[in-house]
């Protein structure tokens, strides 16, 4: 993927481990990928995989009950090697992020305006008035209407959807190089989904950021994602560009998932069906951790763990039968999908 | 999913209006009401599923729980094959339509008893309406567990052993336990991951197909509703603004709103081509609602129409229902 070009942040294999009273849980066991600047990377898995934890590690915002293992580079910077006092300013500075539930994520004993100039004042050293007029600023720019009256308002005065453009605002006001969205439009409307992803790509041409997209939706991926992540149990199963995986997954679990989920754009029969759940992280199966799903599970899977191989280029995928896999696509080609 | 038409009406919803009202001060007056359903028509045909979708509030969670007599409706009529008037039903008569109409709700946590064991939340409605005694009911139960695809070792454990995808599966067995004709899905697959989703929307479309039921899908996600419904109906704001069935609305939308609702999902291939109607704003509040059409302040063709007369809910083409002035 760009080979040429430098990343701006760079996981290599990242471990979060758990220490819990009932054992270790391996939250993200050795996941590695490359944000490059002005791109916007997807990760997707369902609940569980492990991808918001990825995003808390890199942020350093876990329990002590965590231990995180691995590097996290971002522009030469080995993020964990940061004293606390370094991090912080390249928390909500160069690398900034924003979480599903507004109303949670915002202190709701302050005003809007005065969240927003807490970052403002802290990193860029402006006095309070000027503080003041960059989120007023701020806040026009991510469309909230009326700013001036609306920088001393509560979060419990916003709706949803003017919650989630405050964070934005928030998360922007110190013009960060990466933002992190967990997650952000999940909690929301289908319209105003759209309202938030729409403004944050106009925000993305503007100010050249790259943003990690960290979401459940794979519409929403196919929607702004140049590059994907595929997560399962806390690995990554599949890695490729956008297009490629929609067009061409080639993992199980991403054909499965991309199968299981009802479509408006096309016609289908049933859903596929991926059968079981997503298994207990305290009791991961040996080998392979997708197969006790997987149809195309052979013997093999149940004894070692496949490796992330580069089966063409700058396509990853984690399995060994990825034939079995492009038989069973050829088979239901002909219904499209099936 | 056949032709549904012939097989006559199941039920049919007639102006059922709802109104929560806000009470303050000391004495606790009524100051307002929430006008979370505001007259709203539709029939239900035999063997079919209905979909309602709409935003949050909207009011098509309160639609179905008011038709369950769940709430009071504040007026309207809704009659149910075999019943007459449901929400002027009592006693043993309100009883025994509970046996007919069955709910699953949104969210599998919250919806069990924590303290009964699946066996006893499952057998609960076979012994309350007496359709089977002694070990017929434990048949019974083992019988609804295989069925909706749990193990009948499972029988004695409570939900908390359960995954949330498991628990919606008790939650089907429960509401076909005691043979209903007609089940009210409210958001019953949203709270699941993806891969889960599509288990139980399966399940749901086979246990259709072997007993023979009708439901009420009311959902969100269009493209659920889409997948699973024969006719759909949008809501906004307390009101159907557009009725159809599904191909019909996905092929030839005729209500703004359904148009800009279907241009914002999402959809999963890169390449699509995405001809998009932002919608500006928020979903106005239900305590005030706006005049004339609900929809005119975020209406991209709004006109002063809009604002002063309420467009009436009509059929403008075969069995396709939509209240707007601007559509012909």
């Amino acid at each position: 993927m760009n080979k040429d070009k430098k990343p701006l942040l760079e996981v290599k294999d990242l471990t979060t481990y758990f220490h819990t009273e009932d054992g270790l849980v391996k939250a993200v066991d050795g996941i590695s990928y490359e944000v490059f600047p002005g791109e916007t990377l997807g990760i997707v898995g369902e609940s569980g995989c492990g991808k918001s934890v990825n995003a808390l590690s890199i942020m350093r915002l876990l329990e002590s009950n965590a231990d995180v293992g691995g590097s996290i580079s971002f522009e030469g910077q080995s993020l964990p090697e940061l004293s606390e006092r370094q991090m912080r300013g390249i928390r909500g500075n160069d690398i900034a992020m924003i979480f599903q539930e507004p109303m949670t994520a915002l202190n709701p004993v302050f005003t809007v305006g005065d969240q927003i100039e807490e970052a403002v004042i802290l990193h860029q050293k402006k006095s309070r008035d000027e503080a003041h007029q960059m989120a007023i600023e701020m806040l026009r720019k991510v469309g909230i209407p009326e700013p001036t009256k609306r920088v001393d308002e509560y979060p419990h005065e916003l709706s949803g959807g003017m919650r989630q453009r405050a964070m934005i605002a928030m998360a922007l006001s110190c013009n960060p190089r990466v933002l992190i969205a967990d997650e952000p439009t999940t909690a929301l409307d289908v319209t105003i989904q759209a309202q938030i992803l729409e403004l944050m790509k106009s925000l993305q041409d503007e100010y050249g950021m790259s943003i990690v997209m960290i979401t459940h939706d794979l519409g929403v991926i196919a929607e702004v994602a140049d590059r994907v992540v595929v997560m399962y149990a806390g690995k990554v199963v599949e890695y490729t560009d956008a297009l490629t995986l929609f067009k061409n997954p080639k993992h199980p679990y991403t054909w499965g998932l991309l199968n299981a989920i009802p479509r408006l754009d096309i016609e289908q029969e049933s859903l596929y069906n991926i059968p079981g759940v997503v298994p207990d992280p305290l009791h991961f199966p040996k080998g392979c951790k997708f197969n006790t799903r997987c149809s195309f599970c052979g013997e093999k899977c149940k004894q070692e763990e496949p490796e992330l191989i580069e089966v063409e280029e700058n396509h990853f995928v984690r399995c060994f039968f990825i034939e079995k896999v492009e038989k069973e696509k050829a088979k239901t080609k002909a219904g499209e999908n099936l | 999913m056949t032709n549904q038409k012939d097989k006559g009406i199941l039920l049919e919803v007639k102006d059922m209006v709802k109104y929560f009202p806000i009470r303050a001060g000391v004495f606790k007056r009524v100051v307002a009401h929430v006008k979370a359903v505001d007259g709203i028509n539709f029939k239900v045909f035999k063997g079919e599923t209905f979909g309602l979708v709409g935003e949050s509030g909207c009011g098509k969670t309160t639609a179905g729980m008011t038709l369950m007599r769940l709430y009071q409706a504040t007026g309207g009529s809704v009659n149910f094959k075999g019943h007459g008037d449901l929400l002027q039903l009592k006693g043993t008569a309100l009883r025994n339509m509970r046996k007919d109409i069955q709910m699953i709700f949104q969210d599998p946590y919250s919806s069990l008893n924590p303290r009964m064991r699946v066996k006893n939340i499952i057998a609960e409605g076979i012994k309350t309406h007496n359709l089977a005694k002694g070990s017929e009911v434990n048949d019974k139960v083992a019988d609804l567990m295989t069925k909706v695809g749990l193990s009948v070792d499972h029988m004695y454990r409570f939900p908390h052993e359960f995954s949330g995808g498991q628990r919606q599966r008790i939650g089907v067995a429960r509401a076909l336990a005691v043979n209903p004709d007609l089940v009210v899905c409210d958001e019953a697959v949203s709270a699941l991951d993806v891969s889960i989703q599509a288990q139980v929307i399966n399940l749901l479309n086979d246990i259709q197909e072997e007993f023979g039921l009708t439901y009420i899908f009311i959902a969100h996600d269009l493209a659920v509703v889409k997948h699973i419904s024969d006719r759909i109906a949008v809501m906004y704001l307390g009101k159907i603004v557009e009725m159809t069935d599904k191909y019909s609305l996905f092929d030839n939308p005729m209500h703004p709103y359904t148009k800009a609702l279907i241009s914002a999902i999402p959809i999963p291939d890169p390449t699509h081509d995405k001809k998009r109607v932002i919608l500006e704003g928020d979903v106005p509040s239900p305590i005030n609602p706006p005049s004339g059409c609900r929809f005119h302040t975020r209406c991209p063709i709004a006109q002063d129409i809009c604002s002063k007369e309420e467009p009436l809910f009509e059929e403008k083409a075969d069995g396709h229902f939509v209240a707007c002035h601007f559509v012909k």
